[in-house]
C-alpha cells in the first residue's frame, strides 16, 4: 500500500470509498455540530468507541491507521482537556501550583477532548476514502458549487501537490549559495533562510497559479452551461449511510439523556 | 481562419512596441512555423491570437485581428481556438488524465455519453492512450505535454496555437511530442507553431513566417525556402537550425569544407590523466524515496576539465550532482575543494532583491574585502551590468540563467556543478552558457554539467559519464563516448545530426563544431541585420 498523499484516497476499495463525497462531508459536519451540545464525557466517549471500529471496517483503513489518527489528534485533545480542567468553575478536586482542577472542568474538558478525537477520526476516514477531484465534481453536482470555485480549488490543489518538492528544491538551491557551507551540513533553518525560501516558493507558485488560471479559462471554463463527463453517483445507499450514522448518533444522545448522564452547556452554567 | 492587419502591441512601460504592424493570413489547412528572436514577439503574437493579450495580460493592442471568424479582443476565450504552452505543469489542471482531457468537452456542454469515446480517441491520436488512468501529477514532462495536447485537440479546434511545446523536454520526449503535434495539422484547421529546436525535430510545418527585430514580418514562405534563404539571419536570432540550413548559414556545402586549425584544446587523454583532481567521489550511494537513486558511483573531477553527465530521465544525474554538493544524504566519500552549484531553474536559487545584491551575496557572506570591484567585474563579464538594479525575479529566462551562473562563479569555488543549465533556453543562451562554463574550466576549475543536449556536450565537454538506473554504464573522453553507438542507444540518447556529421568527418568533433559556429557567426556579421551570438547580445 502506498503512503497516503494529499487529496488522494487510499488505493483500495471500501464501503466508504464508494459513498458520495458530499454526503460523507455533510454527515461528518452534522456529527461534529451535534457534538457541540453534550458536555459530558459519556456521550462523545461512546460515539468514539463506536466510530473507531466503524471507520476501520467501513473504510478498510486498518486499526494501525485509525490509531495513528487518534495519536495525531491526541495532543490537541489533551490540551483542550487541560485548559478546561483548570478554567471551569465548579467543585475543586485538586489544587496546586496556583491552579484549581474542578469536576466540571474535567467533565467539560473530557467531553471536548473526546469530541476532538472523534472529529479527528471522522476527518481522517473522510480524507483517506475521498478523492479530491471526485469531491469537487460532487460539490459542483450536489452542493451546487459553481464551476469556477471548484476548478479553482483543483488548480490550487495541483500547486499544493508540488509544494513539498518545490520547497525542498528551493532550500537546497539556496543553501548551496552559502560560501561557508560544509558539504553534508543540514539545510539552514534560521528565520532568514526560511523566509527567503518561502519567498521564492511563493513567487514561483503564484506565477504557476496565474498560468493555470489562464489554462482553465482558455479551455472554456465559465463560458456557459457545462456537462459533467463522469457524474458522481448519489443514490439510496448514500441515504442509508447518512441514515445509519445520524440514527446511531441520535440513539446515543437519547440513551445518554435517558440514563441521565447527558449534560449540556445549560447544565454546567 | 487567421487574419491580422497592422497589428501593433505595446506592453505597459515598454520603450517600443513588441509587434509593430504585423499582417498575417492563414486559411484553413495552412500550418505555419513562426520564428523570431528571443523577446521578438512570437509568444506575444500567439497570445494575441489566443485572446490572452489583452484580456488577461495587459497591453495596448491596435489593428485588426480575426480568428476563426471572430474579431478579437473578446471577453471570453474563443471555443474554436486551442492554445498549448511550454510547461505541462502550467496547463494540467485536474488530478487525473481522464478528467483533464474531458475538461474542454464538459465546458462546451458536450453530452456526457460522447465525452468518454472522444477522450479516448484524443489520447490515442497523441499516442497516450495508456496514460488514461494516470494521475497528472505523476506524468513525466513528455507524457504531460502529450496529455496537454490531447486536452487541446479533443475539442477539435479550428485554430491551433502552440508555443514551444517541446522546449522543456529531453530530445527523445521532444520527438514524441513533435510527432503528436504533426498529427494535429488537418485540412480543416489552421495552426501556428513557435519552435526553436529545428535541428532535431522532424515534421516541420510547410509554411514559415519570420518575425524581425523591428516587430514586423521579415520573411514568409515555404519552410524549406525560408530556412535556406534566411539561414544566416535565423542562426543569428538564436535558433537551432536543421543541419542543411546551418551549413548554409556558415556558407559551406559540408562540414568537410570547414577549414580550421586542428584543435589545440582538444581533449587528449594525457591531459585528462595529468590534470589535478579537485573533487574525488568514491562509492557514492544514495537512497531516495525508498529506492536506490545512485549505486556506488566513482567520479574524478579534474581542474580545467568539463565533465558531462548524460543519461535518460530518472537515471540519477541530478542526484549525483546533489551528492557531489553534499546536499543529499549519501554513503561513500566525496573529498576535495569547495563546490558551487547551479540548479535547473534559476529562480529557485534567487536570494536578493536586485541583480547586484544577488551577485554580491556570496562574496559578502564570505567577508571578501573587494566585494564591490568583484561584483562590478562579474556583472560586466556576464553582460548583466545594464540590469544591476533590476529585480532578479523579473528578468527573462536567459537573463536569470546568466545571473545564476554569475552568482555561482563569483564565489571562486574549485568545482562548479550545473544541472541542465540550458534547460528551456534557445541556442543563443545555450552557447553563452556553454562559453561561461568553458571559461570557468579554462581558469582551472573543475566543471560538471548534467545535460540532455549532446550538441552541448560535443561543443563544451572533455569527458562524459553515462548513467543508467543509477549506475555508471560508460565513461571516457567525448570522442570515445560519442562514437559508441551501443552505449548511446542503451542510454536512450540520440546524437543530433550536426554532431553525427561532425563525428563522420573523422576530425576532432569539438574542432569541427567550433569551426561551424565561427563560420556561422562570421556570416551573421556580414548579413545585413544579423549579429553574432555573443553573451552581450543574448537578450535583445
Amino acid at each position: 500500500m502506498s503512503p497516503p498523499a494529499l487529496g488522494r484516497a487510499l488505493p483500495h476499495d471500501s464501503v466508504l470509498h464508494r459513498r458520495n463525497p458530499t454526503v460523507k462531508l455533510a454527515v461528518s459536519s452534522v456529527v461534529s455540530l451535534v457534538l457541540l451540545v453534550p458536555v459530558d464525557p459519556w456521550t462523545p466517549g461512546l460515539l468514539l468507541l463506536l466510530a473507531l471500529p466503524a471507520a476501520t471496517v467501513a473504510g478498510r483503513l486498518g486499526a494501525r491507521t485509525v490509531l495513528r489518527a487518534v495519536a495525531l489528534f491526541a495532543p490537541f485533545a489533551l490540551s483542550v482537556l487541560a485548559v478546561n480542567a483548570v478554567t471551569c468553575p465548579g467543585q475543586v478536586v485538586w489544587r496546586g501550583v496556583g491552579l484549581e482542577v474542578t469536576t466540571t472542568g474535567l467533565s467539560v474538558g473530557g467531553a471536548l477532548a473526546l469530541r476532538a478525537l472523534l472529529v479527528g477520526v471522522l476527518s481522517v476516514a473522510f480524507t483517506l476514502t475521498t478523492d479530491a477531484g471526485r469531491l469537487m465534481t460532487s460539490l459542483h453536482q450536489h452542493a451546487r458549487l459553481g464551476p469556477r470555485a471548484t476548478f479553482a480549488v483543483l488548480a490550487g490543489y495541483r500547486v499544493l501537490e508540488q509544494l513539498p518538492e518545490r520547497w525542498e528544491t528551493v532550500r537546497r538551491a539556496q543553501a548551496v549559495r552559502e560560501p561557508g557551507r560544509r558539504p553534508g551540513a543540514p539545510l539552514p533553518r534560521d528565520a532568514g533562510a526560511l523566509a527567503r525560501a518561502a519567498f521564492a516558493v511563493l513567487v514561483v507558485s503564484l506565477r504557476q497559479g496565474e498560468r493555470l488560471a489562464v489554462a482553465l479559462e482558455q479551455r472554456g471554463l465559465g463560458a456557459g452551461p457545462r456537462t459533467v463527463a463522469r457524474p458522481v453517483p448519489l443514490d439510496r445507499r448514500d441515504a442509508a449511510l447518512a441514515g445509519v450514522v445520524l440514527g446511531v448518533v441520535g440513539l446515543v444522545v437519547v440513551a445518554s439523556w435517558w440514563t441521565g448522564v447527558l449534560q449540556t452547556w445549560a447544565d454546567v452554567g | 481562419m487567421i487574419a491580422t492587419r497592422g497589428l501593433v502591441v505595446r506592453y505597459p512601460g515598454a520603450a517600443r512596441p513588441v509587434l509593430d504592424g504585423v499582417d498575417l493570413d492563414l486559411r484553413a489547412g495552412e500550418h505555419v512555423l513562426l520564428l523570431g528572436g528571443s523577446g521578438g514577439g512570437k509568444s506575444t503574437l500567439l497570445r494575441v491570437l489566443a485572446g490572452v493579450v489583452p484580456r488577461v495580460v495587459d497591453a495596448d493592442v491596435s489593428g485588426g485581428v480575426e480568428v476563426a471568424g471572430r474579431a478579437l479582443p473578446t471577453d471570453h476565450a474563443d471555443p474554436a481556438t486551442g492554445y498549448l504552452t511550454q510547461d505541462p505543469a502550467d496547463q494540467l489542471v485536474l488530478p487525473t488524465v481522464r478528467d483533464e482531457v474531458a475538461f474542454g468537452l464538459e465546458n462546451r456542454a458536450v453530452p456526457a455519453s460522447e465525452i468518454g469515446p472522444r477522450v479516448e480517441a484524443a489520447l490515442r491520436a497523441v499516442n497516450a492512450a495508456h496514460l488514461i488512468d494516470r494521475r497528472t501529477g505523476d506524468l513525466s514532462g513528455g507524457e504531460g505535454q502529450r496529455v496537454g495536447l490531447a486536452a487541446t485537440l479533443v475539442t477539435d479546434p479550428q485554430v491551433l496555437l502552440l508555443d514551444e511545446p517541446t522546449s522543456l523536454l529531453d530530445p527523445a520526449a521532444a520527438r514524441g511530442v513533435a510527432a503528436a503535434v504533426a498529427t494535429g495539422r488537418t485540412r480543416q484547421r489552421a495552426s501556428v507553431l513557435v519552435e526553436h529546436r529545428l535541428d532535431e525535430l522532424p515534421d516541420l510545418p510547410p509554411r514559415t513566417v519570420v518575425l524581425g527585430d523591428d516587430g514586423r514580418v521579415a520573411a514568409d514562405g515555404p519552410t524549406a525556402r525560408v530556412l535556406h534563404e534566411h539561414a544566416a539571419r535565423l542562426a543569428a536570432l538564436g535558433l537551432s537550425l536543421p543541419l542543411a540550413a546551418e551549413l548554409r548559414a556558415a556558407g559551406v556545402a559540408s562540414l568537410h569544407a570547414l577549414t580550421a586549425a586542428d584543435d589545440d584544446a582538444g581533449p587528449g587523454t594525457d591531459r585528462a590523466s595529468s590534470a589535478p583532481v579537485v573533487l574525488r567521489a568514491r562509492g557514492v550511494h544514495v537512497r531516495r524515496d525508498g529506492r536506490d537513486g545512485l549505486h556506488d558511483v566513482d567520479l574524478d573531477v579534474r581542474a580545467g576539465r568539463v565533465t558531462a553527465v548524460v543519461g535518460p530521465n530518472g537515471s540519477g544525474k541530478s542526484t549525483l550532482l546533489l551528492a557531489l554538493a553534499g546536499l543529499v544524504a549519501a554513503t561513500g566519500s566525496v573529498v576535495g575543494g569547495t563546490v558551487g552549484s547551479v540548479f535547473q531553474r534559476p529562480e529557485h536559487q534567487l536570494l536578493a532583491r536586485t541583480v547586484r545584491d544577488e551577485v554580491a551575496w556570496g562574496p559578502r557572506r564570505a567577508r571578501r574585502a573587494d566585494v564591490d570591484a568583484l561584483v562590478e567585474a562579474t556583472l560586466g563579464r556576464y553582460a548583466l551590468d545594464g540590469l544591476a538594479d533590476h529585480d532578479p525575479f523579473r528578468l527573462s529566462g536567459g537573463q536569470q540563467r546568466r545571473l545564476s551562473l554569475a552568482a555561482a562563479a563569483v564565489c571562486g569555488h574549485d568545482v562548479l556543478l550545473a544541472d541542465e543549465p540550458t534547460f528551456g533556453q534557445d541556442r543563443r543562451t545555450t552557447l553563452a552558457c556553454g562559453d561561461a562554463l568553458r571559461a570557468l574550466a579554462d581558469e582551472g576549475r573543475g566543471v560538471v554539467v548534467v545535460t540532455h543536449d549532446l550538441r552541448l556536450v560535443a561543443e563544451l565537454a572533455d569527458d562524459v559519464v553515462v548513467l543508467r538506473a543509477g549506475r555508471v554504464v560508460a565513461r571516457g573522453t567525448v570522442p570515445t563516448v560519442l562514437a559508441d553507438d551501443r552505449v548511446l542507444a542503451e542510454a536512450g540518447l540520440v546524437v543530433p545530426p550536426a554532431v553525427a556529421a561532425a563525428v563522420a568527418t573523422g576530425r576532432p568533433v569539438r574542432t569541427v563544431l567550433r569551426a561551424l559556429r565561427a563560420a556561422t557567426a562570421l556570416s551573421a556579421v556580414r548579413s545585413a541585420d544579423g549579429r553574432p551570438p555573443t553573451l552581450a547580445t543574448v537578450d535583445r
